[in-house]
């Protein structure tokens, strides 16, 4: 009995630029884009002021949502953030909760968490210019004191850095133990059952009903939700930081 | 089956990540906060115009209250004004008929009391003449026997002393 921990698997490879690796977590990806396409699709359809339908109770709900936690932590004046914190999240979460069915979760992979949290960087910097302007972008480094500002600047990148790796090591974590786990109620199975010469009944994997539901309410559905909101409430609170 | 690496940073995964957010947020946006945000801020806009609506229902309704009330309390004076002027003129009225009253009495009074008073002159002239002619009745009588002058005054005198004042 051996187990494998890997990395994402490679799909296919696109045949240009010396060739281009498709993984699990790009096509995990694109489903978490068709499901959401398809549930926002499903949900806003027939939208209606004065009569709303179980539905539409839904997807307001889920806007209203939103737009409070936005609300909440970042103020009114960031009211054109709500659709990107609502995308985020539901990227996060869906990515990493796909792991109920048995597929690898693409924030389970540190190039996928590290392109979401360099956008929440951009985001930062990019709200920084706007709220301090070119000489303030560059001179919030240096303060409070000249000495800091290598501080500063490492403090700047820590925090994609920081949010990323957190994120990809809640997720691939419960992955890897969730495998380990898998593989040792195999042993075990074997153990039990291994002595029955019938070769089915050998492997029936007894040992895995069970135990890896209760993990998985853990590390798929409660670590998912968890990873989604803690790094949505980083993304709000670092942007809404640059108005200091 | 070729695998990456378990930790390792893949630009193209990221750059596919990225296009994968950016189609995700315009599904999420356009598919969603959008058509959802119009909706509510169209039932948000209702809401206002059904109260708006109805604070100015209540305004009128308040305004047409105030204006009967006070029509009303008009009316209600209108109505004293015309009582207290129909009493009013009902005591001049009273007073000017029992004026007139007292003075047509008083007319009546002074005209019987003149009226008396002339018939009592009448018959105190009536009188004075009868008793002329019964005294010159009695003073023919007289002059049958001899009468003296004297006897003569005594008799007029004792008779008008007898007629009384008149």
């Amino acid at each position: 009995m051996d187990v494998a921990i890997n990395g994402p698997k490679i799909l296919f490879t696109l045949p240009f630029a010396g060739g281009i690796n498709i993984t699990e977590s790009v096509v995990h990806g694109w489903l978490v884009v068709a499901v959401v396409t398809g549930v926002c699709y499903w949900l806003t359809r027939d939208l209606s002021v004065t009569n709303p339908s179980r539905k539409q109770i839904i997807a307001e709900k889920l806007v209203t949502l939103v737009q409070g936690l936005v609300d909440a932590n970042m103020g009114p004046q960031w009211k054109h953030m709500v659709p990107y914190i609502g995308t985020l999240f539901a990227f996060s979460f869906l990515s990493s909760v796909m792991s109920v069915a048995g597929l690898r979760s693409p924030t389970a992979d540190f190039s996928v968490t590290l392109a979401m949290a360099l956008v929440t960087f951009v985001l930062i910097e990019f709200y920084y210019y706007k709220s301090k302007g070119l000489l303030g972008f560059f001179t919030r480094l240096t303060e409070p004191v000249i000495v800091m500002t290598p501080m500063n600047i490492i403090g700047e990148f820590a925090t994609p850095l920081s949010m990323s790796l957190r994120h990809f090591g809640n997720i691939a974590s419960g992955a890897v133990i969730t495998a380990l786990v898998y593989g040792a109620l195999a042993a075990l199975s074997q153990f039990i059952l291994g002595w029955i010469p019938n070769t089915f009944i050998a492997n029936i994997p007894i040992a895995q009903v069970g135990l890896p539901a209760v993990l998985s309410v853990y590390f798929d559905l409660f670590s998912s939700a968890i990873q989604a909101y803690i790094f949505v409430m980083l993304t709000m609170a670092n942007i809404a930081g640059t108005a200091d | 089956m070729k695998y990456l690496e378990f930790f390792t940073i893949d630009v193209w995964t990221m750059i596919f990540t990225w296009i994968n957010m950016a189609i995700l947020f315009t599904v999420v946006k356009m598919l969603l906060f959008k058509p959802v945000m119009k909706i509510l801020d169209q039932r948000d806009a209702e809401i206002k115009k059904i109260y708006d609506d109805a604070n100015q229902a209540n305004e009128q309704a308040e305004n047409l209250k105030r204006e009967y009330d006070a029509k009303m309390a008009r009316a209600r004076e209108e109505a004293g004004e015309i009582i207290k002027q129909a009493t009013l003129s009902a005591q001049r009225r009273e007073a000017e008929i029992i004026s007139d009253a007292q003075e047509k009495a008083n007319i009546m009074t002074k005209r019987a009391e003149a009226e008396i008073a002339q018939e009592r002159k009448k018959a105190y002239q009536e009188i004075k003449s009868e008793i002329s002619d019964i005294s010159v009745a009695i003073a023919g009588k007289m002059v049958q026997r001899e009468i003296t002058a004297k006897d003569h005054e005594a008799l007029i005198s004792q008779f008008i002393e007898n007629v009384g004042e008149v």
